[in-house]
């Protein structure tokens, strides 16, 4: 089985869903299941095999090669699994929405983009699929129309922006190599001089930058996020993002190498620590602007933001522990955000696409699955230990500590006590709570939602107890980019500075709960009492959701607001709007009517006669 | 590996023990200072013993499940923290996982109070969580400061440097830390002047109001464990750990009745003057003793 297999599937399987689905819903709803299913297992058997072949030699001479190795295999896996887990989940959300053949047409399309990308073995394959993704993610983002529009232009054109970075830093390649293969550049790259190198980190790091939402490139996401299908942003978050990680990883440790990247620049004018503190600073604000949202999506996405800059982080460190933290951090991410999102497509998909949290409420008794699944993924956005996203950030903030760099620690830490609020929130409104009297009737969420988001649940805690599973494989990508090989056991990692063993811990908070259960259930038994039934020190509590958890965090809100203005958003518009003013302007010249352009000539023309007649140049 | 065993079981209970005899304590003094006669010192056990007998209220799974894993996470912190010698899972992860943990017992508090369904518990939790992110900017300040200055992340590492090299609230950078801590230690605990979650003639105990019989008992023993942890971490981190449970007692005891003594005569800051304060004096010395902490390391 070859890796050209692979994406003839990925992509011949799209086409064959949209004609398929002409012919019936049902045939094209199981196809499309099985054909992500079969991908997942195709790139599953590709496990450890290291393969670089060209496929073709047509384009200006350049062979267009494929590869495959332990990063690639890592990210194709995530990528396959979770699109999976979201076509499942679109099965019951876009039942009776229109163009959904178009729908499942675009994500299979995403999906085998983001394959193409990942087994890339030269710039021009890498950067059609990198053009193919943006254009159906565009596609997608704008499925809703109205807003979605809007939204979708705005990710399109900073997505261009990145493109066209991109596209002058692989120029300058293959003006400077006649190459365009990622290994021979590698290898040629080393005697470079570090301006050059300088200037190549910087053109792909605004485009994987503007990707990944690196603080200030991240305008584009939240209303991106907010306004797709559910299912899709569950992909978009998850992982399409996430090809920005895989394009740092690329650039940075695999075309030009780690003993290179690491020693860029001056003292604390590093090329990695600049783009560290970027990486803080993208963990910090988004948090508290999160806190402000009233969105679940919203929130959600700015969430999608900050935790984007905990992986930045981690790899732009450099140590091994930073780098494994960095990759962890990122499928870690993936697996709980799209099970977010799933959750609030759940909540959306029965409440008729309610996503306004001061609307929602008490929902835990009607969708005990989404909300276990919203507990657990907000517990693996927190970090709670036994939860994955707990032992991908220990790895960042140990390392952060260790080395000596406490703020940029603080950062990372106070960007989860920031998380902390907003989650609560983002939970409290939604699932507990009072019910609202409209929402009393509501049914559970249909199958096809609800085995996803088990999936998911089952993952975030598996990865928390045993996170050795996932750290071999990412240790070996470390090892392959030339760091030193962290000590992994399957239940954590062991070092003199510090051990985490995170079985002991699941020992101790399992004993602890059993213990505590029994004593509980020795005591004198609780009687259940309906919602309305509550103390209230005499004063009456509406019967409705009451008032106080629509603002629910309104003295924070007082203080900090003022200084949460997204001021970089509204940059970028002052400068789209002043090129529109512009434009406007030479529209007034350009109009468009054939009588100003001929008075055009003719003034022209009159002018030159009378320079003729006055000096006679001529 | 019987010691171990035993020092597992055995740590839980002492807390429990200095925990609520803290408790009881702490209503004595306040009553003292208040010109009072106080209740009898063993009135918490008498309470709880009583509330467990009691029959309570219960607004549905989450309401139970969210007290259980608040008190089970407080034990398993307990097991985390050097208890005068005994530390008998601190190996598993270090500081880093205490302040983690820590946060099971406000969340499952949260999430059971959530289900409650009640305006006074969600006022209460709002204000639980945007103190509590007011004081954990001192906080982590203080934390990293001392992992930085001893170059590990692991609580027993910083309790045998000191137990070398003297107490870190009487070297340098840190005693701006140590400081800054003892500063916020009120908050922390929910005093006054920062009871403002729990406050009772506002919003009737808040997060507490649907507790009853077992809920309440259960509730306080909580309450017992994180007062014996803010203060255990304060005593392991600034002075010096203790080299046996009673040393650990006395250190504790007088940093207690110290810190009630300051904020006993204080009455209670509305939540926007407790983020105000809180992040003004504690994080200010908070960040010079990182900072300083950074200049002499390097």
């Amino acid at each position: 089985m070859s890796l050209v297999a692979l994406l003839i599937v990925a992509l011949g399987g799209a086409l064959l869903t949209y004609v398929l689905g002409k012919v019936s819903h049902r045939v094209r709803d199981s196809f499309a299941v099985f054909i992500s299913l079969v991908l997942v297992v195709m790139v599953a058997c590709f496990y450890g095999k290291t393969i670089e072949k060209a496929f073709y030699f047509g384009f200006f001479g350049l062979p267009l090669v494929l590869r495959i190795n332990m990063l690639s295999w890592f990210f194709a896996l995530a990528i396959t699994s979770l699109s999976t887990l979201s076509i499942i989940f679109s099965l019951s959300y876009m039942k009776d929405r229109e163009r959904t053949n178009f729908y499942y047409l675009m994500m299979l399309i995403v999906n085998a983009a983001m394959l193409g990308i990942v087994f890339s073995g030269d710039l021009v394959s890498f950067f059609i699929f990198w053009e193919i993704m943006s254009w159906s993610t565009f596609l997608l983002i704008s499925y809703n129309r109205g807003p979605a529009l809007a939204a979708g232009m705005k990710y399109i054109i900073m997505s261009i922006i990145g493109s066209i970075t991109m596209l002058i830093g692989i120029l300058s390649f293959y003006a400077r190599y006649e190459t365009l293969n990622i290994s021979e550049i590698s290898t040629l790259i080393a005697s470079a001089p570090s301006g050059y190198i300088l200037f190549i980190l910087v053109v792909f790091g605004i485009a994987f930058g503007i990707k990944n939402a690196v603080m200030p490139l991240h305008t584009w996401l939240p209303d991106s996020y907010a306004e797709a299908p559910s299912p899709f942003t569950a992909v978009l978050s998850g992982m399409l993002t996430r090809m920005g990680i895989y394009g740092f990883l690329l650039i940075m440790y695999v075309i030009v190498g780690a003993a290179c990247t690491l020693n860029l620049g001056p003292g604390i004018l590093k090329f990695n620590y600049i783009l560290a503190w970027l990486g803080a600073i993208t963990i910090v604000i988004p948090t508290f602007i999160a806190m402000l949202q009233n969105d679940a999506k919203q929130l959600l996405a700015w969430h999608g933001i900050g935790q984007g800059g905990y992986m930045i982080l981690g790899i732009a460190f450099g140590t091994s522990l930073g780098l494994a933290g960095g990759i962890f951090h990122t499928l870690n991410h993936a697996i709980y955000i799209v099970l977010l999102f799933m959750s609030v497509g759940a909540v959306q998909y029965r409440t008729n696409g309610e996503r306004d949290l001061n609307s929602l409420g008490g929902l835990i008794k009607k969708m005990p699955i989404a909300f276990i699944g919203g507990l657990l993924g907000i517990s693996g956005l927190i970090g709670m230990p036994l939860t994955n996203g707990f032992v991908s950030k220990w790895l960042i903030y140990k390392t952060l500590i260790v080395e000596g760099y406490p703020f940029l620690a603080f950062a990372a830490l106070i960007g989860t006590w920031g998380t902390i609020l907003s989650v609560y929130k983002f939970l409290h409104n939604m699932f507990l709570g009072q019910l609202p009297e409209k929402y009393r009737d509501i049914q559970k969420s249909p199958l096809s939602m609800q085995l996803p988001m088990i999936v998911l649940s089952l993952a975030i805690v598996l990865f928390g107890i045993l996170p050795g599973i996932p750290l071999k494989v990412i240790n070996s990508i470390g090892t392959s980019f030339g760091f030193e090989r962290l000590n992994v056991t399957l239940w954590g990692i062991t070092s003199e500075t510090g051990t985490l063993n995170t079985i002991n811990i699941f020992s101790a908070v399992l004993v602890a709960g059993v213990i505590v259960w029994i004593i509980f259930r020795l005591g004198a038994k609780s009687v259940p009492v309906p919602q309305e039934d509550s103390y209230a020190a005499g004063a009456h509590t509406p019967a409705d959701k009451y008032h106080y958890t629509a603002e629910f965090y309104n003295p924070l809100y007082r203080m900090i607001k003022p200084f949460l203005r997204d001021v970089i958003d509204e940059f970028y518009y002052w400068i789209a709007a002043s090129v529109q003013r512009l434009c406007g302007s030479v529209r007034r010249i350009y109009t468009g009517d054939v009588g100003y352009y001929v008075m055009y000539i003719i003034l022209f023309l009159a002018f030159l006669i009378f320079v003729q007649l006055k000096w006679k140049p001529w | 590996m019987v010691i171990k065993v035993m020092q597992i079981i055995l740590s839980p209970v002492l807390a429990l023990a200095v925990g609520v005899f803290f408790l009881g304590l702490a209503r004595k003094i306040m009553a003292r200072i208040h010109w009072r006669y106080g209740p009898p010192l063993i009135q918490p056990v008498i309470d709880m013993i009583r509330l467990f007998y009691q029959k309570g209220v219960s607004h549905g799974r989450m309401f139970d499940l969210g007290i259980i894993l608040s008190l089970a996470g407080s034990i398993v912190v307990v097991l985390f923290l050097p208890f005068g010698g005994i530390a008998p899972l601190s190996s598993s992860g270090g500081l880093l996982v205490i302040l983690y943990i820590m946060l099971l017992a406000p969340l499952g508090l949260a999430l059971s109070g959530g289900q409650g369904a009640n305006p006074n518990i969600s006022i209460g939790i709002s204000r639980k969580l945007i103190l509590s992110l007011g004081y954990e900017v001192p906080f982590l300040l203080v934390l990293l400061a001392v992992m930085t200055h001893y170059k590990t992340i692991s609580i027993t590492e910083v309790v045998n440097a000191q137990q070398r090299v003297g107490w870190a609230i009487i070297s340098f950078p840190l005693f701006l830390s140590g400081l800054s801590y003892f500063l916020i230690l009120p908050a922390i605990l929910g005093f006054r002047p920062f009871d403002v979650s729990s406050a009772p003639q506002e919003i009737s105990s808040g997060p507490m109001v649907e507790y009853g019989g077992k809920y309440l008992a259960l509730a306080t023993i909580e309450h017992a464990f994180a007062l014996f942890i803010s203060i255990a971490l304060f005593v392991n981190l600034f002075l010096g750990g203790a080299a046996n449970p009673v040393i650990l007692f006395v250190k504790m005891l007088v940093v207690f009745v110290l810190g009630l003594c300051v904020n006993a005569v204080f009455p209670r800051f509305r939540i926007e003057q407790a983020i105000k304060y809180l992040w003004k004096w504690p994080t200010l010395l908070a960040f010079l003793g990182l900072i300083m902490t950074l200049v002499i390391r390097s």
